[in-house]
């Protein structure tokens, strides 16, 4: 018999102890699944092409080498010709991919195109959700609409009008044009983020500027901006992490090297059976590095911008 | 009558079509005109082997799709690829939301931890997930032999009745994190009130889950179920760097079949009215979720 | 200064009408009070003369200015919330800076205006702190400085008070009735609460549904309502409605409802034998008489500290009356009621317009 006392204790004891065990226990599993998957990616990078492909494979790569990261960022140096070939990874027949050079070169291409569309991505983004959020004009649900509607078509759908369109510009292999097109890709999502995000500031405010003297112009710079902070970084960060991930359309609008993104170039490694696994891996390290470090860094702002919309279902 | 045109385009409405003109400049060019463009040639029997020839066959490429058998099968692969992926995700970030939910030392890393395969790109996902997969040195062998669950390595990209799953595992991992933040904002709107309500009237967390926490996540479901819809049936990248399509046609996606037909047959045509079949499930599908679930998004 | 004329103002919001065809004149300098329950269109009507909203049909004049299609930014008006709207991120200071800044002022002459309007609004030792440090009263001072310092043609209020408590809201009161003697503005406040409209106003507007109901000196719509409505807004408690039917009478016309009988003013009830009508009472014109008049019973007895409410049955009609604090009553006292007729107030019960005197 328990004492009259006690009832409530050991169950109340017993309930929190269980709950700090069942969360401890999901914690661990969702760590395990989330990062597991990065850490067997950075773990191969950083073996010799031996020791990854040894049975059963190494969990910790147990001779750390950066001879793949050295091999991408010493080969811009080295044209890869018949005669240069075979410097590379002993394991694999020292074979050096012959995309090898091009990485660090793909890689500012996304860079700088990625800060270009987050930049223009928030100057013509900003403008518009004003606009419709704050301005009650008419027309103004049809603009809404027909900017999401751009979304709805597949983009492999557009890609061949797309390229023509290029074409006919005399565009293609530019930057610019991936820009563009990467523009017209995120910013009906960061409009909708903003519009979002407007919506939640008090109408008082909008009255009170405009009292005071403000064109929307003017009210937009001193009341909605200011407020946005999050909305604006989670536009950012969309923009970036797009255009740094984008695939299809780079693939078919940069047919020459000089304009490739990393994407395309990763993806010519992986199809290049010349090329060793490790260094595969040490490719994915290196695209994989600035998104992660930008989303970590953000990730309040990320979230608190995404939800003013989402609260609401 | 000038009178009334001024009226109509004040102040107010002059400054939105200033404001909103970069969006549509942009839009038009780049989105716009590929649309319009692109339907038009799926009227078309354009085949690039042939350029000089290009008849008028209004929906006759339509017509021809959905007597393909190809196409068919490609329907059935796109479902059973779309039906898995979404759910799967949406379980998990139901999960994964709950637990954020609670209060415990540590979350805040955790949260910013699951952005990890959101932030990766969608290459290096594919490429990751390959190398784990592969046949001969990947890690899920390695670790299942050891576990001893199976005996001698697996092709899992190359068995035909597994390919789909092992694609949509690797769309899964990238989505879930985003699914289970949108579902987590939903949760933090739930007032304390009706769980105290719900407690005091006798309910366990089974009950209260149910009948205070799902009903409210409705709207939240809804948007991430469209929402991974939308993005899980027009899934490419994977497909072009894990199995393009194969084996045989065991991932031969709609999307992969579009690709095909554009870029390999060469026939222009029909994969322009295969974008738009492909446009209009979705579109039908988000209809029907939306309507389903009795809320505006 | 401006005096402000809406001219057949109509507002549509989709299929539904906020304001049907309004006229009004709002004479120059005049603090002028739009009453009424919400939804009856007077912030509506605010937003209208601030060029917040556009208007369907009908015009906006200030002075002989058309200012129908300006912008509010043009319109040299001020306005202030019931939510205050401070920019959340600016110091006290630039919250007032604001304005003139826009205009294109330089900072000296900034400086001056700001540290002015502090000190007659006493917020001079807060110009440094932000929005949120404030007490719900300093940032509604704030706000009026804002508002002041732009030496605006029209100030427009929109329930500024609403927000604060009670005795804050009576101090507030004096303070916005001093600004507007001393800066002889046109003042156009919005309330729902009929004592401010009262204290405040030079004139007052009521509306009910987009609609005037009457547009006259606080004088007039508290002692002659144009209908039952605006009888029935103003007047705490509220006025007392009998419904019954004039009868005439040897001793002159008579209100009569069973046995509630009592005499009305002919000028007003002349020759109305047998018409509906409703009787409007307001309880402090009810004297409470030892004997003479009608007799009836206490029900209930609400002291209010100043004054007692009392709640009577006479002749089978509830009525609520006033009483002073140092009458000491019960429920079950037998009471009589007296009541000038000049003082009853009649209505037509299909119309419920006001009977006026037929000369």
């Amino acid at each position: 018999m328990r004492a009259a006392t006690d009832d409530g204790r050991r169950a109340m004891i017993a309930k929190r102890w269980g709950r700090g065990l069942l969360i401890s226990a999901f914690s661990a599993l969702l760590v395990i699944y989330v990062a597991g998957p990065v850490a067997w990616l950075v773990s191969s990078s950083l073996q010799s092409e031996a020791d990854i492909t040894a049975v059963p494979p190494n969990w910790l790569p147990p001779k750390v080498t950066f001879g793949n990261f050295e091999a991408i960022f010493s080969n811009t140096t080295r044209e890869v010709t018949y005669e240069t070939r075979r410097q590379g990874d002993p394991a694999t027949g020292r074979f050096l991919p012959s995309g090898a050079e091009n990485l660090l070169p793909a890689l500012w291409n996304s860079f700088t195109v990625g800060l270009w569309v987050a930049i223009l991505n928030v100057v013509v983004s900003i403008t518009a959700a004003y606009a419709i959020a704050v301005i009650h004009f008419k027309g103004r649900q049809a603009a809404l609409y027909t900017i999401l509607a751009t979304r709805v078509i597949p983009d492999i759908a557009l890609i061949v009008p797309l390229f023509l369109v290029m074409r006919n510009l005399d565009l293609v292999n530019t930057r610019f044009a991936l820009v563009v097109t990467y523009l017209a890709v995120t910013v009906p999502f960061t409009i909708f983020i903003l519009i979002s995000y407007f919506e939640q500031i008090p109408r008082d405010l909008y009255r009170a500027a405009r009292a005071d003297g403000c064109s929307h112009v003017q009210a937009l710079r001193h009341v909605y901006l200011p407020l946005s902070l999050p909305a604006l970084v989670a536009s950012v960060m969309f923009a970036f992490l797009t255009s740094w991930n984008e695939f299809i359309f780079a693939l078919i609008l940069t047919q020459n090297i000089a304009s490739q993104t990393l994407p395309i170039v990763i993806s010519g490694f992986v199809m290049d059976f010349t090329t060793s696994f490790s260094f595969v891996n040490a490719a994915g390290v290196i695209a994989i590095v600035p998104p992660v470090v930008l989303a970590m860094m953000f990730e309040r702002y990320i979230v608190s911008g995404l939800t003013a919309g989402a609260v609401k279902g | 009558m000038l009178e009334r045109l001024g009226r109509q385009f004040g102040y107010d409405e002059r400054s939105a079509a200033l404001l909103v003109f970069p969006v549509f400049a942009v839009l038009m060019v780049v989105a716009v005109y590929p649309i319009v463009y692109s339907f038009y040639t799926s009227l078309f029997d354009i085949v690039l082997t042939r350029p000089w020839r290009r008849p008028f066959v209004g929906f006759g490429n339509y017509a021809r799709i959905f007597a393909d058998p190809q196409f068919w099968t490609a329907v059935q692969r796109t479902t059973v690829y779309t039906v898995v992926t979404v759910s799967i995700t949406t379980v998990m970030a139901l999960f994964v939301a709950l637990l954020l939910n609670e209060a415990f030392p540590g979350r805040r890393l955790l949260s910013a931890l699951i952005l990890l395969p959101w932030a990766t790109p969608s290459i290096v996902n594919g490429l990751m997930w390959k190398w784990i997969y592969d046949p001969g040195y990947g890690l899920l062998n390695g670790i299942l032999v050891q576990l001893g669950w199976i005996e001698k390595y697996i092709v899992w990209l190359g068995d035909p009745d597994k390919t789909l799953f092992m694609i949509a595992n690797a769309a899964i991992w990238k989505q879930m994190p985003l699914a289970a933040i949108l579902l987590l904002v939903s949760m933090k709107s739930i007032s304390n009130d009706l769980y105290r309500a719900a407690t005091v009237d006798g309910a366990n967390v089974f009950q209260r889950f149910l009948h205070v926490t799902l009903p409210a996540l409705k709207p939240g479901l809804m948007l991430v179920l469209v929402y991974e819809t939308m993005i899980s049936i027009r899934h490419f990248d994977l497909f072009l760097i894990m199995t393009q399509g194969g084996p045989g046609d065991a991932s031969y996606t709609l999307s992969w079949q579009i690709y095909v037909e554009t870029f390999r047959n060469l026939k222009f045509g029909i994969g322009a009215a295969l974008s738009y079949v492909l446009a209009l499930a979705t579109f039908i599908l988000s209809y029907l979720f939306i309507r389903g679930f009795g809320s505006k998004a | 200064m401006a005096r402000i004329r809406l001219d057949g103002v109509t507002k549509h919001y989709g299929s539904v009408t906020a304001l049907q065809q309004l006229n009004l004149d709002i004479r120059d300098r005049e603090f002028m009070v739009f009453l009424g329950p919400s939804g009856c269109g007077k912030t509506t009507t605010l937003n209208i003369i601030a060029g917040l909203e556009e208007i369907s049909e009908g015009n906006i004049w200030f002075d002989d200015r058309r200012v129908t299609f300006t912008p509010p930014h043009k319109r040299e008006i001020a306005m202030v919330f019931q939510s205050y709207a401070l920019y959340p991120q600016k110091s006290v200071f630039d919250n007032i800076a604001f304005g003139l800044r826009l205009r294109g002022e330089d900072s000296a002459s900034v400086d001056a205006k700001v540290k002015s309007a502090a000190e007659r609004l006493e917020i001079s030792h807060l110009l440094d702190r932000k929005p949120h440090q404030l007490s719900g009263g300093q940032r509604q001072r704030v706000a009026l400085g804002r508002a002041l310092v732009r030496q605006p043609s029209v100030f427009l209020m929109d329930e500024p008070l609403s927000n604060l408590d009670a005795a804050l809201r009576v101090s507030m009161r004096s303070l916005i009735k001093k600004l507007h003697l001393a800066m002889g503005t046109t003042f156009v406040y919005v309330t729902h609460d009929q004592a401010e409209a009262l204290t405040l106003a030079d004139r007052i507007t009521v509306m009910r549904d987009g609609l005037i109901q009457q547009l006259d000196t606080p004088d007039a719509i508290y002692n002659r309502p144009a209908n039952r409505f605006v009888a029935s807004f103003l007047g705490n408690p509220q006025m007392n409605f009998i419904e019954g039917k004039i009868a005439e009478t040897s001793a002159g016309p008579r209100f009569v409802r069973g046995d509630f009988q009592l005499a009305v003013d002919p000028e007003v009830a002349a020759g109305q034998g047998g018409r509906d009508v409703v009787l409007g009472l307001r309880a402090e014109d009810a004297i409470l008489a030892g004997d003479g008049g009608l007799a009836g019973a206490v029900t209930l007895v609400s002291p209010l500290g100043s004054e007692q409410h009392v709640d009577m049955d006479i002749a089978g009609v509830e009525l609520t009356v006033r009483a002073s604090k140092d009458q000491s009553l019960a429920i079950g006292d037998r009471l009589s009621l007296a009541v000038e007729p000049a003082r009853l107030h009649l209505f037509d019960a299909t119309s419920e317009q006001r009977l006026a005197a037929s000369s």
